[in-house]
């Protein structure tokens, strides 16, 4: 402990001097402030669409402020004739619209009404009493399913709303405020990445390997300062949104653990600094799609909860959430984190920093000093196990990026994407295992295949009982995480796909890829077959 | 003095696509790309009153009758299928057996205002759902009993198109796949220039034939050409999925020029800070920066490029000119400030 205390004190001096010298924390304040203050200039001006309509007006017609319309004042005759050549989109003429029957008339229109209901309501508040400006009132009363009651109660409805003035419950607004919370989190991580390659590049980190203290002590070290100030910025956050502040260090700190961990990945792979600039941005872009995609969905779908800002929006609604919902997003998550410090220790050793090869092969050499160090027949199968979580992660932004295709093809998609992923971790340590001739016999491939494939249905059948109430109601992740009940069959459809990409690969010769879209293409159709109720 | 500079151009170029980081840079945007209108065609069918009634099937609602429903018809025009019953009792008990989704009572007169009680599933799903496609009814009937008091409320009667999905497309979707590899020419900038200093091959580099400033001129027109490419296979892909682009000249144009401006000053923050940690952060932060002043200033390069993209009236390559100008003072003030690199 003393150890990590002694690196992380190292580490926030190293940052100090980095950023203390010459003018440029000033200059950093100048530009923050400055962009806070454009933010705050800009948060009502900017908004999807902007600049897109020109309108044209002309008479009494209500102020357009709006950043989506670019307003002309034009007289009746100018306008109608500016409407016909498409020099403006709409045309406002007193309290008369006058559109063309094209596409961007009619997008356009829609944008002004939109913009004038809400004008309107506006002005008619202001200028009548509440009771005549808003005369309707609606009771929303809950019935439960299960028990008919007797007839009309008297019972007082759960929420009275003001129709046009209550806009259906949509997440997204929270969904915005809980973004707040991961953008300093990734910002921060990357400072914990630039520090780990500044000393990468300078070889400082060698000679702290050669410290007396072990590779764990180096990273948690080097991890502490910033993951406290990333979780002190999620506290204050939580305080000035009013919130609780406990409840959002509970939802945020998995989450804040396994952007740590991804961005722990990037400095020991990369090569160049151009690599870390594309790692990096793949990985935000990959972590954001993550997180955010599925709170989209809040209280829509039940596969939400994936995403840890479903928690934190449910937060700010004061909605209550059980045990269940915490742990579904917030394991796999903690479970990655975990894995991650576990192959950190592993490669952090001078000769993988330092080596120069292509991306696949740093990756197969990683894989291999993770289980080199154990027997195989217990690395194999805890290895497939334990990148279940991993998997799982991957397998919901293939649904993402499939939602995008058209809507015969989702399922299809995901389908193959997730079948070909299963195969890669099942058939992966084996392959890499003998490669470094750690396997070479018919009896090691296909002995090792089997405990790959038992290791993969225990951490699948893991997953499923974890989450087995939320992941039911949705089909499509029934398929992907198997719907079998009986585990004798998957095991043996499991052990024939990694036995068909192993063997193909290693006694057929042929390459990595073609093998795992052999093992791929037979287990689609099992799945297709399973998902058709062949079992 | 060209060829040095070509040279430098072709071996920043040959690295890109040996290291293979231009697929991850390609990735990362087809990925954007899909995300965001994946996101958008989840919010469409979740969250548009329009979808879910087209695609939700038969949703229907039971409604206590009265002899004049104003609500009801309402409904109906709203696409909803309406069942009516004589009681409460009745319409719940019709719920309980699974007939209708919801029940909607008859409007009360409650000291002077209008009540309507409404009964919904306790599921959060289902009932979002139909709190969604029934606000335009009850927004209707609020209307109608606004007109009654004698208060009108003008151009209630529009109508118009869906128009969300015409506007991610061309105010979003088009800028971003234009402007990011732009963005991505900057940190490659920022990259090449501060390696060659942290690797200390910068005074090797220099010993060859060539200047300082033609070596990171040829860094710079590198990122720029890759920008420049994956703008032009962006435009190309876009069109072939039937995406109507007009201006596509001065598109690229504009996208050229941006990229000019990304590249260039994240050179002058690398060739001011040396180090890359420093370099990107500024970097990142100017760009933050320019993109809200642009916006605050009203001359925004992304309502530029949505305005190029539908063809808008008013926007022609005048409307470049200022972007132009502001490269070439980028470009004269790095070509001063670049011997601080070697200090």
């Amino acid at each position: 402990m003393n150890q990590i205390l002694v690196i992380a004190w190292r580490e926030v001096t190293r940052l100090r001097k980095r950023f203390g010298g010459g003018a440029s924390p000033l200059a950093v304040v100048g530009l923050l402030a400055l962009i806070g203050l454009s933010a705050y200039f800009l948060r009502d001006s900017v908004s999807l669409g902007a600049g897109l309509y020109r309108v044209g007006v002309s008479g009494d017609v209500p102020l357009i402020e709006d950043s989506r319309f670019a307003v002309l004042s034009l007289t009746s005759e100018e306008g109608k004739v500016f409407l016909e050549d498409k020099t403006i989109d709409v045309f406002i003429d007193g309290s008369q619209v006058i559109s063309r029957p094209d596409d961007r008339s009619q997008y356009a229109v829609r944008a002004l009404k939109q913009y004038m209901e809400a004008a309107e309501l506006t002005r008619v508040g202001n200028s009548y009493d509440g009771e005549s400006a808003f005369p309707l009132r609606v009771g929303i009363n809950y019935l439960d399913a299960s028990q008919p009651t007797g007839g009309p109660d008297a019972a007082a409805p759960a929420e009275v709303i003001i129709p046009s003035l209550t806009p259906p419950p949509a997440p997204f607004t929270q969904v915005l405020i809980t973004l707040i919370y991961i953008m300093p989190i990734t910002f921060i991580s990357i400072f914990f990445t630039s520090s780990f390659m500044d000393e990468k590049m300078n070889r400082r980190l060698i000679v702290l390997l050669s410290a007396p203290v072990t590779p764990f002590q180096i990273i948690m070290g080097k991890m502490l300062p910033y993951a406290l100030f990333a979780l002190s910025t999620t506290a204050l956050i939580a305080y000035f949104t009013k919130t609780n502040v406990l409840l959002a260090l509970a939802i945020f700190a998995p989450t804040t653990l396994f952007i740590f961990a991804i961005y722990l990945m990037v400095p020991l792979f990369y090569r160049t600094f151009k690599d870390t600039t594309f790692i990096a941005m793949l990985v935000t872009t990959l972590t954001t799609a993550y997180l955010i995609f599925p709170a989209m969905f809040t209280n829509v779908n039940d596969l939400s909860y994936i995403s840890p800002l479903t928690l934190a929006v449910k937060m700010y609604r004061e909605e209550p959430f059980g045990w269940r919902e915490y742990l579904f997003p917030s394991f796999p998550m903690t479970a990655i984190f975990l894995l991650t410090m576990f192959a950190g220790t592993r490669l952090l050793n001078e000769e993988f920093l330092m080596g120069y090869k292509p991306l696949t092969r740093k990756i197969s050499d990683a894989i291999y000093l993770m289980l080199a160090r154990s027997k195989t027949y217990l690395s194999v199968p805890l290895w497939s196990l334990l990148v279940i979580p991993a998997v799982y992660m991957f397998q919901i932004l293939f649904l993402t990026f499939a939602t995008n295709l058209p809507v015969r093809l989702i399922l299809g998609f995901t389908l193959i994407a997730s079948a070909a992923m299963e195969e890669v971790i099942k058939s992966i340590s084996i392959v890499v295992l003998a490669r470094h001739d750690k396997a070479g016999s018919w009896r090691d491939l296909i002995g090792l295949s089997f405990l790959s494939a038992l290791g993969f249905l225990v951490g699948e059948k893991l997953l499923v009982l974890i989450s087995i109430r939320m992941v039911s109601e949705a089909p499509v992740a029934g398929a992907l995480f198997g719907v079998g009940l009986l585990l004798f069959i998957p095991l043996i459809a499991h052990f024939v796909f990694t036995s068909i990409v192993v063997l193909t690969h290693t006694k057929l010769k042929f390459p990595y890829p073609l093998a795992v879209a052999a093992g791929t293409i037979v287990h689609f159709f099992y799945n297709v077959y399973v998902l058709r109720g062949g079992f | 003095m060209i060829f040095p500079v070509l040279a430098v151009v072709k071996k920043e170029l040959t690295s890109v696509v040996r290291d293979g980081t231009i697929v991850i840079s390609i990735l990362i945007q087809l990925f954007i790309a899909s995300f965001s209108s994946g996101l958008l065609l989840g919010m469409l069918s979740l969250y548009d009153a329009d979808t879910i009634v087209q695609f939700g099937g038969n949703i229907k609602i039971g409604v206590v009758d009265s002899a004049e429903n104003r609500l009801a018809s309402l409904m109906r025009e709203r696409g909803l299928q309406v069942m009516e019953y004589a009681t409460l009792a009745e319409a719940n008990a019709a719920y309980f057996h699974g007939e209708v989704l919801a029940v909607v009572d008859t409007p009360q007169d409650v000291n002077g205002l209008t009540q309507v009680d409404l009964y919904l599933p306790a599921s959060e799903t289902t009932s979002s759902l139909i709190r969604m496609v029934i606000q335009e009814p009850l927004k209707g009937y609020e209307n109608y009993l606004r007109t009654e008091k004698g208060i009108e409320l003008r151009y209630a009667d529009l109508k118009g198109k869906p128009a969300t999905s015409f506007e991610f497309v061309y105010s979003v979707l088009i800028p971003m796949l234009m402007f990011f590899p732009a963005f991505v020419a900057g940190s490659m900038s920022v990259d090449s220039i501060t390696e060659e200093v942290e690797n200390k091959t910068l005074q090797t580099l220099l010993s060859a034939p060539l200047t300082l400033n033609s070596m990171i001129a040829g860094k710079i027109i590198a990122s720029v050409i890759l920008a420049f490419l994956q703008c032009v296979a962006w435009l190309t892909l876009l069109q072939l999925n039937g995406i109507v682009i007009q201006n596509t000249g001065w598109i690229l144009l504009l996208a050229l020029m941006i990229a000019g401006i990304t590249s260039t000053s994240s050179a002058l923050s690398a060739v001011l800070l040396k180090d890359r940690e420093r370099s990107q952060f500024i970097y990142s932060l100017i760009l933050l920066a320019s993109a809200a002043i642009s916006t605050l200033l009203n001359i925004s390069p992304i309502t530029t490029m949505s305005r190029f993209a539908i063809g808008d009236a008013y926007t022609s390559g005048l409307n470049i000119v200022i972007f132009a100008a502001f490269l070439a003072g980028l470009c004269l003030l790095l070509s001063k400030l670049s011997r601080r690199l070697l200090v």
